[in-house]
């Protein structure tokens, strides 16, 4: 998985990316227990501006480097990545707040627990609500930054409903 | 449904046992974490693929863990 690291890694230096983080189920291996997933989502803030967010780009430069599109991921370096826009307040903030970490020996960046925790209240799936669960039960994470995320993004009922 | 009482003290103990393997799973390395990924996408592909799933197992080879 370091190869497809320092791919994303090389579009952002480039410019291709404005910055990406990695989220859903790999992005919360990071802080839990290791668990079954097909593909690494990958949240990205495009440096385009505008209302449309548009992966065109992404995908062209994807292409020169020889990693071709399979559906909705792109297959790079044996690894299906899934390129996700922040398409809302709260993963602006989880990008912009994503803390930056080692893998192996290729720096990465990866959402806060926190964050991930959020993510999961807000998309409510009965498998994001058991990722929640094992986040508290195995996760170190700073509850009073988890309360101030969920506040500002009003998520405050979600997080009491489960520790009902 | 049981209440904590009647649990078998030695299922109790497995119990415990599994709680504290999930904490020494979660503090290992990331690689050794994508190692354990692989592993599970390898056991859990052949089961998935029957019952016309997606799956897939990451093509990374050992060098590139």
């Amino acid at each position: 998985m370091e190869k497809t690291l320092q791919v994303l890694n090389s579009l952002e230096c480039n410019g291709v990316l404005g910055r990406y983080a990695i989220g859903g189920a790999m992005g919360a291996t990071f802080y839990i227990e290791p668990f079954l997933t097909f593909d690494l989502d990958v949240f990205v803030l495009l440096p385009q501006k505008g209302p449309l967010l548009i992966l065109t780009p992404l995908y062209e430069a994807l292409r020169e480097k020889g990693y071709r599109e399979e559906g909705e991921y792109v297959n790079i370096e044996g690894v299906p990545v899934q390129f996700l826009p922040a398409y809302n307040l709260l993963l602006e903030e989880a990008l912009t707040e994503a803390r930056t970490t080692n893998y192996d020996t290729t720096p990465t960046r990866v959402l806060r627990a926190e964050h991930l925790i959020a993510i999961c209240l807000q998309t409510g799936r009965d498998k994001d609500i058991d990722r929640v669960r094992l986040f508290t039960k195995e996760a170190s994470f700073d509850m009073e930054y988890l309360i101030a995320v969920l506040k500002r993004h009003g998520l405050e009922d979600a997080w009491q409903h489960l520790n009902k | 449904m049981a209440t904590p009482e009647q649990i078998n003290p030695e299922v109790e103990k497995l119990f415990l046992a599994k709680i504290k393997r999930r904490h020494l799973l979660a503090a290992m390395s990331y690689p050794e974490k994508v190692r354990a990924l692989v592993q599970l996408q390898r056991m859990a592909y052949p089961i998935l693929k029957n019952r016309n799933k997606r799956a897939c197992i990451w093509q990374i080879d050992n060098t590139d863990i």
